[in-house]
């Protein structure tokens, strides 16, 4: 029997039961839906993230204290007090990393302030008047901190919108005096409301000289990060290993399994959160695989009612001259196509449903979400379908042709 | 002439839920090319059982059957269904068209499992359709015919792929006397004119009585096997 003839004897079987052929698709529809839309929507937030970590600039790089987690359940943030002040001037030294542009140290906790009687529990961020530079960050009022407040550590504070509204309200906060951490600190500028940038929601922080903030705030002697900017692109890799060995000779160092810090440059950063969203996508993406099984198992339900109930036509088809083989086949393209079919529309559906996410996201929410179509989601969808009917069509497919012709036509 | 269908001391006994229930108690006999053969008895008789056998839709339980000189169990899956599809055509009581669909796809369906290569599809199937004398219904679905027309389509279905052998259950069993004689005149047609081998499955001794032959069975045994001297010309009519 010609492929082209099994085919259209399939498609006018299929013809024949047409609201049964649409309800035992309908399964096998909504799983490549939302396969697709989790794809769609997978990839849409990691290149939300990757974009902002562009945002950071590729020159960037942080140094981070403790030992670099090897696995989920390395959290052990030892030696977490290990980048210290004679590190930074370090660094600055053009003999020991020549390629280093800026380096800006960073210290950070939570922290509550209050005004008057109003109290906000924030995230209080010390660094150095590079911030502006590397973050793009510009107060909308006042201004940020200078080299002078660093070395004088002066008692003032810089607040995100929602800090500001949180104590102030509608009243002007340029110039009052707020208190955080015991200390009474004068505002000197307000940021504009940015939302989320870069891991940071400079909305909900107050940012000081990092000075102050070590000495009078969380009374430490260390940093919690390094953030280092390369001179040229091309420089990161020099950089990061210039970093490393003068850290190393620092804090006297010489076997690499003892470092006491790592350095993530943002590719790594990208790649390792590429690494996140994609773990989590395929995730979720089995957990919609799980509604393919069953939307299979309803087709094999449904092909397994089919062949029972055209017992006689297969009987008939058998003694007309059908061989085991071509009953075989009739009944397996019907499964195919049934499921292929399922997918073709779940695939039309998905990216509906994931352009009008995007389109959601974008407009009503308000991120720089784009709408992403992967086509290998696409194309993954189809051949899984396809597949499913292949798997799931095979028993009955085998049923019907294993039904002796004399039985099949003493059916009534 | 030569025997194209040879059976020895063919048993077939059915087992349901333990209880074997005999249905041919060893059946021998032979069939010559071309010749009509009807084969009657009561209901229960093992005529049915039998043109199962020869139609290798089952198989004896114990005896020999040989098709055109070879025997049934030296014939494949495979063969079986080509030898169905070649040298076989089968009428049934029930029609067995597919539903929905029209008489020339209907007569084209045997020719979808053989190797007639499908430029000539269209032609046999109207050839066939035409010498049942239904030309005019070459489109109609099958649920629109009358019951006489469906059998008339399934014969022309049988006939198709030019068969050797056309083995007939109870064609005019679900049909009026009219129908009946027309399917009949078909039937003695093929016999005579066309030279095909028949075997006929009927419990009326007036519809037997158009063979040249007639094997009357009676619980799983061959009661007589007689030629028939007064054989009744379904182109004279009916005899009332």
């Amino acid at each position: 029997m010609i492929f082209s003839h099994t085919f259209k004897t399939a498609l006018t079987g299929l013809k024949t039961h047409k609201s049964r052929s649409a309800l035992t698709i309908l399964g096998i529809v909504i799983g490549i839906t939302s396969i697709i839309l989790i794809m769609s929507v997978g990839q849409g937030a990691q290149n939300l993230i990757l974009g902002q970590i562009q945002g950071l600039g590729s020159r960037t790089i942080a140094v981070i204290p403790g030992r670099e987690p090897s696995g989920p359940s390395d959290f052990a943030q030892i030696f977490s007090d290990s980048l210290k002040e004679r590190d930074l001037t370090l660094l600055m030294r053009k003999d020991k990393a020549p390629t280093v542009a800026e380096v800006m140290p960073i210290v950070f906790g939570g922290q509550t302030a209050s005004y008057g009687s109003e109290t906000y529990r924030l995230t209080l961020f010390g660094a150095s008047d590079l911030i502006s530079k590397i973050f793009d960050l510009y107060p909308a009022q006042g201004a940020f901190f200078t080299e002078e407040d660093i070395r004088g550590r002066a008692d003032v504070v810089v607040i995100g919108s929602k800090v500001k509204d949180k104590l102030f309200g509608q009243s002007d906060a340029l110039g009052e005096r707020i208190r955080i951490g015991g200390r009474n600190l004068r505002i000197i500028g307000i940021l504009p409301k940015k939302g989320q940038v870069s891991f940071f929601n400079f909305d909900e922080m107050a940012l000081m000289p990092y000075t102050t903030a070590q000495q009078y705030i969380f009374g430490i002697k260390y940093f919690h990060r390094f953030i280092v900017e390369a001179n040229a692109d091309d420089a990161v890799l020099q950089t990061v290993r210039d970093i490393t060995s003068t850290l190393r000779e620092s804090h006297n160092i010489t076997d690499s399994a003892k470092d006491d810090f790592f350095v993530q440059t943002s590719a790594d950063l990208a790649s390792r959160l590429a690494t996140i969203t994609n773990v989590l996508t395929l995730l979720l993406v089995s957990v919609a695989a799980v509604s393919l099984l069953v939307g299979g198992i309803g087709i094999m339900n449904i092909m397994l009612v089919s062949v029972t109930e055209r017992t006689r036509e297969i009987g008939l088809r058998k003694a007309l001259g059908a061989t085991d083989r071509d009953i075989m086949r009739q009944f397996l393209f019907e499964a195919v196509m049934l499921t292929a079919v399922g997918g073709v529309i779940g695939i039309l559906l998905g990216a509906f449903l994931s352009f009008a996410t995007a389109l959601v996201l974008s407009r009503v929410v308000g991120l720089s979400w784009t709408f992403s179509f992967p086509v290998s989601a696409a194309l993954i969808g189809f051949v899984v379908a396809a597949g499913v009917g292949l798997a799931f069509g095979l028993y009955p497919a085998r049923q019907a042709s294993q039904k002796s012709p004399i039985e099949a036509l003493r059916y009534e | 002439m030569s025997a194209i269908i040879e059976a020895k001391n063919l048993t077939k006994i059915y087992t349901n839920d333990g209880v074997e229930t005999p249905a041919l108690r060893g059946v021998s006999f032979e069939i010559q090319q071309g010749e009509f053969v009807a084969v009657m008895g009561p209901s229960g008789s093992g005529k049915s059982t039998l043109l199962h056998i020869l139609g290798f839709l089952d198989a004896p339980t114990s005896g020999e059957y040989r098709f055109d000189g070879k025997a049934a169990e030296e014939y494949s899956g495979n063969e079986i269904a080509r030898l169905r599809n070649k040298k076989m055509g089968f009428v049934f009581q029930a029609f067995n068209l597919l539903p929905k669909t029209s008489v020339l796809e209907n007569v084209k369906l045997p020719m979808l499992y053989s190797d007639v290569p499908e430029r000539e599809w269209g032609a046999r199937a109207e050839k066939a359709i035409a010498s049942v004398g239904l030309s005019h219904r070459l489109n109609h679905e099958s649920a629109q015919l009358s019951g006489g027309e469906k059998q008339r389509v399934a014969i022309a279905r049988a006939l198709v792929t030019n068969p050797q052998v056309i083995f007939a259950d109870e064609p005019t069993g679900n049909l009026d006397s009219k129908s009946g004689q027309a399917v009949m005149e078909i039937i003695q047609r093929l016999s005579e004119e066309e030279g095909r081998t028949v075997v006929l499955i009927t419990h009326e001794t007036y519809t037997a009585e158009h063979a040249e032959r007639i094997i009357t069975m009676h619980d799983g045994t061959i009661a007589s096997d007689e030629k028939v001297y007064h054989r009744h010309k379904a182109t004279d009519g009916l005899i009332k």
